[in-house]
């Protein structure tokens, strides 16, 4: 291995180490979150509701909540490490090594995507072993699921950068992700929904990728799948590239 | 003729909110030389560090580590530094062990060598029962150890020590102090600041008063107190303080 790879793998063993550290916190809360919904959402009101679009109502739900635990634990993976290093000192280390910007940035993407493919994968698997679920278009599935945990770990850093605060980072995740993601549709369709709320589902950018994922499982989407995922991938390199200006400048990292 | 170990050209560092912690700062370590920066508090000490360590980004000027630019060949020139912050900024999730190996990792150094070389430190600075623990549980004295051996760790040829024996009993300041002797023995060059003047007078082969953010004096301790008219180095920096009443020769002894 040459210096600049060991030095990457090292920048990213420590941020896979760090959640690994804490699995109950980090692996644990959100398999069973997870699977809590499942239940309620799957067996409590799945037994009422039966089927959405002809489609049985927990494998409805399923895509929308393995996007969600892939999303959410990207993204707080990357926020609460950078902050936490922040706050130490500890990220000073990093910093004055001589690791580039994109390493860095690259690692603490990787970390958070990590933990995120870890709770996803888990997720799946446990739901295959108490429901039937498909996967219907793999090649639209995995490029999805891969680029909503880019997409989200981008978040997650830039979230974590510019916060001065733990408070800064729960408002985001509290006030901003969560009621994105719950009402971008993980468990409802939103043909379902009432005007205006129908029309406005659209103008969330969840909703899409909610829907990327559903198809490459189920193989029903409300939305174009092509332009979904365009919009997707602009997304994430356009997100990509402000953090990387951002650790290039060292905004809020070097003084 | 040899590259200098560190050369400081009018180096300029202005805050966003405005405040210059340095006005012009310039400065030559020669390979091998022990040299103290003697300045109070919020004289720019730190500030000069940061930028030469990549924590902070210098306004104006130059720095050079062995010839290398701090700026536009940080890989090569951040390589060659080792720093022993003020703060102690270890990452509270790692063991004493993690935080040697992930530090030599972020300079490129190989497994076994990283092995090796943290088995050495570790019993060097009497930490070897201490390595499985978090660094959170380490005495203000142990922690001080650790980011020492931290420091030198990827063997760095510039070592920068800011106040690395504030707040530590004699006993381990005795050790620090001889091992940092016999390291710039060996061929380390060492840049060190202090608040204890008897030691950077007995240690150290030049030393810098800094000031407001300017340098304002340079030479040997005797040199100093000869250019300020008084007897030794605690006096020189008296008067360039401007609190020459609190000299001990002026101190009257009741008997």
């Amino acid at each position: 291995m040459t210096a600049a790879q060991i030095r990457f793998a090292t920048l990213w063993r420590r941020e896979v180490n760090r959640f690994m550290k804490i699995k109950k916190q980090t692996l644990g809360a959100p398999l069973l979150e997870t699977f809590l919904y499942i239940s309620v959402f799957g067996a409590a009101l799945g037994s009422r509701i039966k089927e959405l679009h002809g489609i049985e109502y927990v494998v409805f739900v399923i895509p929308g909540l393995i996007m969600m635990s892939f999303a959410i634990n990207s993204f707080a993976n990357n926020s609460s490490s950078i902050l936490q290093q922040k706050f130490q000192g500890a990220i000073q280390d990093q910093l004055s090594s001589p690791a580039s910007p994109l390493e860095l940035l690259l690692a603490f993407s990787f970390g958070g995507f990590m933990r995120g493919l870890i709770v996803a994968g888990l997720t799946f698997i446990a739901a295959s072993l108490l429901v039937d679920l498909p996967v219907d278009h793999i090649l639209v599935l995995v490029p999805s699921l891969f680029l909503v945990g880019f997409f989200f770990s981008q978040l997650g850093v830039l979230t974590g950068v510019r916060a001065e605060q733990f408070d800064d980072v729960a408002f985001v995740q509290t006030f901003v992700l969560t009621p994105l993601i719950f009402l971008g549709g993980v468990f409802y369709s939103a043909t379902l929904l009432p005007q205006p709320f129908e029309t406005l589902t659209h103008f969330n950018p969840i909703y899409y990728m909610i829907n990327l994922v559903r198809y490459g499982f189920v193989g029903f989407s409300e939305v174009s799948i092509p332009l979904s995922l365009l919009a997707l991938t602009a997304a994430t390199a356009g997100l990509f590239a402000v953090n990387l200006r951002l650790f290039s400048r060292g905004y809020k990292l070097r003084a | 003729m040899p590259e200098d170990a560190l050369r400081i050209e009018d180096l300029v560092k202005r805050y966003p909110t405005g405040v210059e912690a340095l006005r012009g700062v310039s400065l030559d370590i020669a390979p091998g030389e022990l040299f103290a920066l003697l300045g109070p508090n919020g004289a720019g000490k730190s500030t000069l560090i940061h930028c030469t360590t990549g924590l902070a980004q210098p306004t104006a000027g130059s720095i050079r580590v062995f010839g290398h630019d701090a700026i536009d060949d940080y890989g090569k020139a951040r390589q060659a530094v080792g720093l022993a912050p003020q703060e102690l900024n270890l990452d509270w999730f790692l063991t004493v062990e993690e935080t040697l190996d992930y530090h030599a990792g972020y300079f490129g150094m190989p497994k076994r060598e990283r092995r090796e070389r943290t088995k050495e430190l570790l019993e060097t600075f009497s930490l070897t029962e201490k390595r499985d623990e978090r660094t959170r549980t380490l005495s203000g004295g142990m922690k001080r150890r650790l980011i020492l051996a931290r420091a030198v760790m990827h063997r760095p040829r510039l070592l920068i020590l800011d106040e690395p024996t504030a707040g530590v009993d004699v006993e381990l300041r005795l050790e620090l102090w001889h091992y940092v002797q016999r390291i710039n023995q060996e061929g380390t060059t060492i840049l060190l600041t202090t608040h204890y003047l008897e030691e950077a007078e007995q240690l150290c082969d030049r030393i810098a008063f800094i000031n407001d953010g300017q340098i304002v004096g340079e030479g040997t301790s005797s040199e100093l107190a000869g250019r300020y008219g008084v007897a030794n180095l605690e006096d020189a920096y008296l008067a360039l303080v401007g609190r020459n009443e609190l000299s001990r020769s002026k101190i009257e002894v009741v008997s």
